[in-house]
């Protein structure tokens, strides 16, 4: 029985990082799109929502059998938990990615033209924090996530001075072209979401490979 | 540290503060488990049995607090049982059987020469795996105790079969049958009227050698209720091969491999966060 357990366990796992993988790849694309304002990519993003909440379910779904059926303990338990955690994570980056992927229909080029320089130095920060975490989660690196932990607190400076400046942009504009600013800031908006999702992420890494949790601990 | 891409170091504001890094390293594993809060009932020091030339149990140290529930886990053979027959000292019976170290009750030494065998296993009762009542009266199997230790009185040890009786969570079940043989109640009631049966003599510390596994789930479940009921008024020590009743009941586990005390903590720790390789292969099923 226990090697039957281990197996469906190290499938699961394999699922869960096969999702994280899409998931990754939906943020470089909406990245992408956002930078080219290129609509029909972000529509791609925006179809491939379904799949990632119906994998979600199933995850969880088995999941939670694994935990009914086999009653595991110690670090196998750790690693259920982790999933399911992760799991809820990995679903709402997918749908930042996706609220990325609607500003670019509506941003204007004008205003992106103004502000995307600055925007630019989010792309990088963001996906490097997520594909990090994601490897740290893979190979359970307890130091690589604390490390990821400690990186958020730079992504919320980086988003703290864009805001600064776009705000101090829109102040001088016409009330009709606040709509456009607010597109932008809201790319920005869910940059900074994806990277407190990397952040629990990196959590469920600490603990999953130490038993303690760190959340609302300083990093 | 990597903040960014190569691609987009270089558009990083040098103000952004960069916060200082924990260390790389894995944080360290947790300190030894501080010593059970509350009194301690029973101290092993260096504690050893031998059967002949075989060492069943290696110099165990562990100390067990009063009026909590310590459960004994380990894969057969590795002298779990033999360590809680230690206590009230159930190994004197098996031929070539000795033991070393020092065993305390209370700090009285339970090998000691001044110690009155018959005296322990009244302070210590047990229950075994299989229920085990006498062919007699449900009553009188609850006076059985008693009536050894002098009580005569028909009220008094009415007064304590009853007593005894709902303390093992019985009574209901058994008030109109008091007078009919054990043997006819189910495996789950038989148990729980050994449990009354040890509870009769007022014992301090009960010893269960895996007293569940005879049993269908519901009749452990009422077992697993009546144990968590006993807890804070008696010592109870239970070992087990169901690793779930193990951390249901207990409040400490002890986990014990070929003779050893490999770890002994926290019931909510060794269960999620073992600090030892073996515990965490064995509890997750990996061996044993």
């Amino acid at each position: 029985m226990t090697a039957h357990f281990i197996n469906l366990l190290d499938e699961l796992l394999r699922r869960s990082l096969r999702m994280a993988s899409a998931v990754e790849h939906m943020l470089a694309e909406a990245c992408d799109a956002a930078k080219r304002l290129d609509g029909a990519m972000a529509q791609r993003i925006i179809d491939r929502d379904r799949d990632v909440d119906e994998e979600e379910v199933a995850i969880e779904t088995e999941t939670l059998r694994l935990m009914t059926l086999f009653q595991p303990m110690g670090a196998d338990m750790r690693q259920l938990c982790t999933i399911l955690k992760v799991n809820s994570d990995l679903e709402r980056i997918a749908d930042c990615a996706v609220n990325i992927a609607q500003r670019v229909y509506h941003v204007a080029p004008g205003v992106m033209e103004e502000l995307g320089d600055d925007l630019e130095d989010f792309y990088p920060a963001v996906r490097r924090m997520l594909q990090d975490v994601l490897h740290a989660y893979a190979k359970v690196d307890v130091a690589g996530a604390q490390a990821i932990r400690a990186q958020d607190a730079v992504i919320d400076a980086l988003y703290g001075q864009f805001i600064q400046k776009a705000v101090i942009r829109a102040a001088g504009q016409a009330p009709e072209m606040l709509a456009a600013y607010m597109d932008v800031l809201s790319i920005a908006k869910n940059l900074e979401r994806i990277a407190d999702h990397a952040t629990n992420i990196a959590e469920d890494v600490i603990y999953l490979g130490t038993g303690r949790i760190v959340r609302h601990s300083i990093p | 540290m990597a903040v960014v891409s190569e691609k987009g170091a270089a558009r990083v504001n040098p103000s952004v503060p960069v916060p200082s890094l924990p260390p790389s390293e894995r944080p360290p594993p947790d300190p030894a488990p501080a010593p059970p809060a509350g009194r301690i009932h029973v101290a092993a020091e260096g504690f050893s049995v031998f059967y002949a030339d075989v060492e069943a149990v290696r110099s165990v140290t562990l100390a067990i607090p009063q009026g909590r529930v310590t459960a004994i886990i380990g894969p057969s053979g590795c002298g779990k049982s033999t360590l809680l027959r230690a206590i009230n000292r159930m190994n004197d019976l098996i031929p070539g059987c000795r033991v070393s170290g020092r065993l305390t009750l209370d700090g009285e030494d339970v090998y000691g020469p001044q110690i009155d065998v018959t005296a322990l296993r009244q302070r210590v009762g047990m229950v075994f795996q299989k229920p085990n009542p006498f062919p007699k009266s449900v009553f009188d199997n609850v006076a059985f105790g008693p009536r050894i230790h002098g009580i005569r009185g028909r009220s008094q040890l009415e007064a304590v079969v009853e007593r005894s009786l709902r303390r093992a969570a019985l009574w209901g079940e058994v008030q109109d049958r008091l007078h009919e043989n054990a043997l006819g109640l189910s495996g789950g009631q038989q148990q729980r009227l050994c449990i009354a049966r040890a509870l009769a003599v007022q014992p301090e510390l009960l010893l269960m050698d895996e007293p569940t596994s005879a049993l269908d789930p519901i009749a452990a479940s009422r077992i697993e209720d009546l144990i968590d009921e006993l807890r804070g008024e008696y010592t109870v020590i239970i070992v087990t091969h169901n690793m779930q009743q193990a951390a249901r009941v207990s409040d400490l586990t002890a986990f014990m491999y070929m003779g050893e005390l490999v770890e002994f903590d926290a019931t909510s720790r060794l269960f999620t966060s073992p600090a030892q390789a073996r515990t965490q292969d064995y509890i997750t099923g990996r061996f044993g």
